[in-house]
Parts: structure tokens; C-alpha cells; sequence
């Protein structure tokens, strides 16, 4: 009686109408996507109401379907609250394949080689759409699921779940805590600025000090590709980022999270009897099945995460991009991202070998062999006491190892180039040169001096400046009446040629009132130079802004001194308490002069750091 | 199959075991032994093959193909007792050291790669990554690098035709006054001070 050869739907229709037919078709589908659960199964979970059919269709899923073959079909109920766990397991996976999925859409528009990572950045930040959200996401993605994965590391020993028998456990999470943090610092390289050819240098340097000597100097040269960093580090480094390092990462996530499940979620130590592991022995009562309530508590997690981060993203980070990769200038203040400043607190304190290789080699050993070591059979925090202060000592010497690692630590600089750097220092993670994210069309090209603020009274700004221009046409006051003696204008426009700025005369002004942000800049200048007035005697400064191009402009920051005598980086005083000057050999204060400059674009995006 | 434990021995075997707990394991039969032999020779390949990945992901390069020998004319000398002259493309700096001589320092810094900054204030060189600083002659002088700055063989030739070569040591090459006509810099031949000298 059919149409086909064989049964078929149609014969459905005819026997049952289509109403009904559909309908049943629908419904055999869903089941068999579901792996176990048709229409009524699901809308009866999520009415709340217990399930009808027999065998438990929500346990269906578990038993026959791909996708929650290893999610255990119930929880206990003690673990489905905000504590202990916080959820940070399940929101540590889920940054896995967050990375990935905006990992794999930046790498539609990225090309690994140094002729072109960097405008493929620029294209990324301004000529696809959407492009510097998805930039900006995975790069708070990365720093995000650092810091959720240590903070679930902690939680794991802070609750002391790592004991019998989950020390492999345990051990296989230090391990992918170690390659997130090695697949951040590979994605670090990937832009190809300052900031990332730097950095990755001090990184794969730290790795040629391993001992002996040739395995040390041949990781290197596995990870450059040259004796430099370069075209070929740059290729490896993402071969590692994108292939390498996320292969091991996802053998062991499976790996750790197949163990979480076979012992099961560790309660609360103070539900289960001391020394005993209850986990896996859920009594009826206490069971919180996974359809749909953890399903859809997971769901809602990772809901407000990703809101967080979009809201995050859209108002208040955004991902730095310093200026082009230099291989020969090292900017001042590199730093480590935040996760890694202990390293490099560590590195300041002396030999590369000891505190590069061997210091965080013994730290994530140890970390690695704790539960081997602590086998004392309560998990709860009375009886923990030890442990527990050993773990608060451990974060407190990391923390203070992250403030040594900071670039104002132990990195001393002249104080000309710690005020000019202040002003003109690439954006890195959370500041910037003052000048940088002033609005392009308040840069308006003239010369300004900070003489303009070293009067109290904003009245007298207009004369200060016109009695600047004044002294500039003077010689220095100690060979005034001189006959050949050189104006200091003169001296400071051949200074400023020397810096390739020729200008024909010096002519300084106040800050235009529309340029409010320029005006704040030059002020706090002047501050700077007042607090540093010791090493910095009688001294000015000026911002000198020129239009180079049409939406190009160069910005001069210069400061004018006389010089103080300098012992081993410190000044040295005399019997009153004041600098010592450097004198010539007529017994005349020096004069010392220094400047930077900078280049910005109409486009340039500079951020105003978080909260400034 | 044959029992690794004969029957015949089954019960001395057992004896043995509530006497004295031991384990009693007899020699290979040759399908045993045969497969031991397969699994050291998997492993040796395992382990050539490790090699020569290793050897194939080492990078090619002529060494030298840095720097070469770079030819100065003598007007570059800077004066004694200044700052010292930085050449960019040869990642070196050229100083002449009061009452010492002239000497090219390799400005990478021994720590781990920065470029060290010439930080003219405090005449010294200030590495700006982890502050490890030098004298103009590239002396250590505090900092966590392991050693002073590296030097390169330096051949100066003077205006009446003599030349002078940098000694094994890398001192520098005292001038004595006389004038510079040509300074010859082999970036090839790297010389290591030994320590903090």
C-alpha cells in the first residue's frame, strides 16, 4: 500500500495523519539526539517534576551518548553549592575552549612572521569588525583563566582534596597549571611589539641557563630557530601556542578530569569522618541529578562569565599593543605579565641558573609532590593548622617575589629619564606615558615649557613663558657679560638637531585652553621636576609637538639641567645638605640637557589605563 | 601453556612463601625473552628517532652570519674619558677608558639578552630589565648578570701604519696619543671576561 518500495514516514501519515505523524517523528528524533529522552522526558525535568518512565530516561544520556559519557549522572549535594569548589573546575574547562574558540578566529586574520604580525595586530585592532573585541576577550580570557585556575589549585589545597586518593589527581592538575601558564607566555610573542620580543628573549634566555651547558644551549636554539629571536622563533612559538601546547593541554584535562570522576568530587571535610573518602557512596537523598540541574547550573555559570568578561571588554580593558619589535632597543620597564612577576623578582636577586632554573624548579616540584608528603589523614582546617601555614607563607614569599618584580624595583634609572619615561612609556599592562592617550586634536603643534606652572598664581602664566622666551636669548647667567658666550636657545637648538629635530628659532607659549589634557601633562612635568630637584638643580622642560605628516605627530620631551656630582648612582651632598654641582674647569655649573620623543597617529589607540 | 612455577615445585613453592615471603620467578622461556628483545630494540628506536627530531628542529645557521668584521674610520674613536660610542647595526658600543685604551663591548647584556642603556647621568651602563649595571669598559658592577660585558676583537691601525691587536684577554688597547686612522672590529671573535673583571 505504500508510495516506496519500503515503510516509510509516508505510510505514517496515512495511517496516522500528519498531525500525529510529525509529532511522532519529532519526538524519535529528539530522542535520538538526546541519547535517551523524547519530549515529555524533557519537559518534565524541566517542570521539576520526577520522571514517569522506567528505566530514568535523564540517566539515558549518561549511558549511551558521547558528550556526557564521562559527566557523572548525579552529584552530591553537598558539592553543587558556591562552596567548597566555587565552580572553578568547571569554569577552568570552560576557559580551555573559550581561548580556543576566540583562539581560532584570531587566527583567520594572524600570519606568524615578523614581516607582517605586526600590521596583521593593527588590521586585527581596526579593520575587522569585531576584531579588537575578539583580540581583547581572548587576551582577558588568558589572564582570566590564569588567575581561575590558580585560584582552584588554591582551593584544592586549601581544602585538602588532594589526599588519598586523589594525589594523582592533584599531579596532573600542577602539570596543566604549568602549561597554561607556558601557553600564555607563548601567545605573548605572537603580536611582534616591544613588549613581546622582549619579553619572550628574557623567557627563552632563562631556559638556555638550565644546566649542563649543552642542553641548556641547544633548548635555546630549539626555541629561537637562530642566534636571535626572530622569523623562525616567532614561527615555532606559534606552532607551540596553537598545536603543541594545547594538545598536551587537552590529553590532560581529559587525563585529570577522568580521575576527578572515578573518586568523584571530594565533600566537604567536615562532612565525611576523618580519614575516610565517602565521595563516591552517594545515599539516595543527597543526590542532585545532572539533568537538568547541574546541566543547567553549569549553563548559568559559564552565562555570567562570559557576561562579565564581554562587560569588561566592551568599557574598561582593552589589549595593549606597544609599538613595532626593535631588536635594537630594549624599552625600559619591561615587565612580565602579573602571573609571572615572581620570576622575574627572582631573577633580580642574582645568578640566572639559581633563580631562573632551579628556584622554579624546585617550586612546582614541590608543588607537584605535596599530597606525597602531607598523607596526615584529616582534611579538616582545625587539624590543618601546618599545612595551612606553610601554604599562606608560600603565597606571601610569592607575593612579595611579585613586587620585586616589578619594573620600579631594583631597576634605578636617572632621574631625567625616570620623568621622561613617565611620560612617554609604551602601554603596557596597566599604564602608560602620560602623553600617549591625550586626544589627537589637543595636540596642537607649539612649544610649551613647564615654566608656565612654576608660578603660584595662573595669572602670571603668560609672563613666566614670555620671561622664559627672555632668558633663552641669553647666555647662561655665570658667563653673562661674556663676549662669545652662546645663548642657551642656541645650545638647545643644537641639541634638538642632534635628536633629528631641526628648528629655526624657540618660541614657547602657554597651553592652548583647548588642549586640557596637554595642560594636565605639562603640569604634572613640572611637578616631577620640582620632586627631583636634588639631582635635577635648576631645571626645565619643555614639550615640543611638530606636524610631521598630515595625521602624524612628533612629540619632544626635553629637560634642561645643571649637572650634580654622582657617586655610584646617588648624589652626593655637602656639609649643608645641599647637592654637590659638577663644575667645569673655570669652576662653572654644566649644563646638561636630555630629551625623548615620541610618534603619534590619529589612529594610534591609546586607552586610558582602568580606572584613570 | 606452560606454568612459569612447575607443579613439581608448586608445593616447595608455597612452603618457601609462608616461610619467608619471597618471590620466586624463574628464568625467560624464549617467547618471554624474544619479547624483551623487541621492546629494547622499540626503544632504541624511540630513542633515534627523539635524536634525530632533535636534530632536525635545531636551526641552521653560518656561524658569523652576525656581524662579520665591521671597518670604522678612526674619526669614530670617541674622546677619552667620555661616554662611549654606540653602533646599532653591530649591537656594540665603542669606548675609550681613561688611562686604559680602546675597547668594543658587545652590548647584550650577560643576564638574559636586554640591550643595556649608556645612562650618561651616572656614567655607567644601566640594563633596564633587571638592573644590572657596568662601567664604561664594561666592568660588572652590581646587578644579578654573572659576569662583565663581553668584548670583541678589536684591530686598530694607526696613522703611521702600525696596526695593534686586541690581546687574547680583550684589554684595552692603550693609545699613547697616537691618531687613529682605522678600527676593524671582528664580531666573530667573542671575548668572554672570566667573572666580574
Amino acid at each position: 500500500m505504500s508510495v516506496l518500495p519500503f515503510p516509510s514516514f509516508l505510510d505514517d501519515i496515512k495511517e496516522k495523519g500528519l498531525k500525529r505523524a510529525v509529532f511522532e517523528g519529532v519526538n524519535e528524533v529528539v530522542e535520538r539526539l538526546t541519547a535517551g529522552m523524547n519530549l515529555q522526558d524533557i519537559r518534565e525535568a524541566l517542570r521539576g517534576e520526577a520522571p514517569t518512565r522506567k528505566p530514568n530516561p535523564r540517566l539515558q544520556p549518561h549511558a549511551d551518548g558521547f558528550w556526557l559519557h564521562m559527566r557523572p549522572s548525579y552529584f552530591h549535594k553537598s558539592v553543587t553549592g558556591v562552596y567548597p569548589e566555587f565552580r572553578l573546575g568547571w569554569l577552568s574547562t570552560y576557559f580551555v575552549f573559550f581561548e580556543t574558540i576566540t583562539g581560532i578566529f584570531l587566527m583567520v586574520f594572524y600570519t606568524p612572521s615578523p614581516d607582517v604580525a605586526y600590521a596583521n595586530m593593527l588590521a586585527i585592532m581596526s579593520n575587522v569588525p569585531l576584531g579588537q573585541f575578539v583580540r581583547d576577550l581572548h587576551r582577558l580570557g588568558a589572564e582570566a583563566m590564569v588567575l581561575i585556575v590558580t585560584l582552584h589549585m588554591l582551593r584544592t589545597f586549601f581544602t585538602a582534596s588532594y589526599k588519598k586518593p586523589r594525589q594523582f589527581t592533584w599531579a596532573t592538575g600542577v602539570i596543566l597549571v604549568f602549561l597554561t601558564y607556558f601557553l600564555s607566555f607563548s601567545g605573548y610573542l605572537l603580536p611582534w611589539d616591544q613588549l613581546a620580543l622582549w619579553a619572550v628573549t628574557i623567557g627563552a634566555s632563562m631556559f638556555e641557563a638550565t644546566p649542563p651547558e649543552i642542553v641548556g644551549t641547544n633548548l635555546n636554539l630549539l626555541l629561537r630557530g637562530g642566534p636571535e629571536m626572530g622569523a623562525n622563533g616567532l614561527l615555532r612559538f606559534y606552532l607551540l601556542h596553537v598545536l603543541a601546547v594545547p594538545a598536551l593541554l587537552f590529553v590532560f584535562t581529559g587525563v585529570h578530569y577522568y580521575k576527578v570522576i572515578v573518586h568523584g568530587h571530594s565533600l566537604p571535610p567536615k562532612e565525611e569522618n576523618i580519614g575516610e573518602d565517602t565521595a563516591k557512596r552517594v545515599p539516595l537523598d543527597k543526590r542532585v541529578y545532572f539533568i537538568p540541574d547541574i546541566l543547567t547550573s553549569e549553563i548559568m555559570w559559564i552565562g555570567v562569565t562570559t557576561l562579565i568578561l564581554v562587560i569588561l571588554v566592551t568599557w574598561f580593558f582593552h589589549a595593549p599593543l606597544e609599538s613595532h619589535a626593535d631588536p635594537q632597543i630594549t624599552p625600559l620597564g619591561t615587565t612580565a605579565p602579573w602571573y609571572f612577576l615572581w620570576i622575574q623578582g627572582a631573577l633580580k636577586l642574582g645568578d640566572k641558573v639559581l633563580w631562573g632554573i632551579i628556584f622554579p624548579t624546585v617550586y612546582v616540584g614541590f608543588l607537584l609532590v605535596w599530597p606525597y608528603i602531607d598523607t596526615a589523614p584529616s582534611r579538616r582546617w582545625a587539624h590543618r593548622r601546618l599545612q595551612m601555614t606553610i601554604g599562606f607563607l608560600i603565597m606571601s614569599f610569592t607575593v612579595v617575589l611579585s613586587y620585586m618584580g616589578l619594573a620600579e624595583f631594583g631597576v634605578v634609572n636617572s632621574a631625567d629619564i625616570t620623568v621622561m619615561h613617565h611620560m612617554t612609556m609604551e602601554p603596557a599592562h596597566n599604564h602608560m606615558g602620560t602623553l600617549r592617550p591625550i586626544p589627537f586634536e589637543q595636540l596642537q603643534a607649539g612649544m610649551y615649557t613647564t615654566r608656565e606652572f612654576a608660578v603660584e598664581d595662573a595669572a602670571e602664566a603668560q609672563s613666566a613663558v614670555a620671561a622664559f622666551n627672555a632668558e633663552l636669548e641669553l647666555p647662561p647667567p655665570w658667563l653673562q657679560g661674556q663676549a662669545d658666550a652662546q645663548p642657551v636657545g642656541e645650545m638647545v637648538l643644537a641639541y634638538l638637531d642632534t635628536q633629528h629635530l631641526p628648528l629655526t628659532r624657540l618660541n614657547f607659549t602657554t597651553v592652548p585652553s583647548a588642549s586640557p589634557e596637554l595642560r594636565e601633562v605639562v603640569e604634572e612635568f613640572e611637578h616631577e621636576l620640582e620632586l627631583k630637584e636634588t639631582e635635577l638643580h635648576n631645571a626645565w622642560g619643555v614639550v615640543i609637538i611638530t606636524d610631521v605628516q598630515e595625521n602624524l605627530k612628533r612629540i619632544d620631551v626635553m629637560i634642561l639641567w645643571e649637572d650634580v656630582v654622582i657617586e655610584n648612582g646617588k648624589v652626593v651632598f655637602d656639609a649643608e645638605g645641599e647637592p654637590v654641582l659638577n663644575r667645569d674647569e673655570n669652576g662653572n655649573p654644566i649644563i646638561r640637557m636630555n630629551s625623548q620623543h615620541i610618534y603619534i597617529h590619529r589612529d594610534s589607540q591609546y586607552f586610558a589605563a582602568p580606572g584613570a | 601453556m606452560a606454568s612459569v612455577v612447575s607443579a613439581e615445585n608448586q608445593a616447595s613453592a608455597v612452603a618457601r612463601e609462608k616461610a619467608a615471603p619471597s618471590v620466586v620467578v624463574a628464568t625467560p622461556n624464549r617467547r618471554e625473552f624474544l619479547y624483551y628483545i623487541w621492546g629494547a630494540s622499540l626503544a632504541l628506536l624511540l630513542g633515534e628517532a627523539s635524536a634525530g627530531l632533535i636534530w632536525f628542529a635545531l636551526p641552521r645557521f653560518k656561524e658569523g652570519t652576525f656581524g662579520g668584521t665591521f671597518v670604522m674610520t678612526g674619526d669614530k674613536v670617541p674622546a677619552a674619558g667620555s661616554g662611549p660610542t654606540r653602533v646599532p647595526e653591530g649591537r656594540f658600543w665603542m669606548s675609550n677608558v681613561q688611562d686604559e685604551g680602546f675597547v668594543v663591548l658587545y652590548g647584550v647584556c650577560t643576564h638574559l639578552g636586554c640591550l643595556p642603556n649608556w645612562v650618561d647621568t651616572n656614567f655607567r651602563f644601566e640594563c633596564p630589565c633587571h638592573g644590572s649595571k657596568y662601567e664604561v669598559n664594561g666592568k660588572y658592577i652590581e646587578g644579578p648578570a654573572p659576569r662583565s660585558l663581553d668584548r670583541f676583537e678589536t684591530t686598530l691601525v694607526f696613522a703611521d701604519g702600525t696596526q695593534v691587536v686586541q690581546n687574547a684577554n680583550g684589554d684595552p688597547i692603550p693609545l699613547e696619543g697616537r691618531t687613529v686612522s682605522e678600527i676593524r672590529i671582528n664580531t666573530g671573535k667573542r671575548i668572554r671576561r672570566a667573572g666580574k673583571v
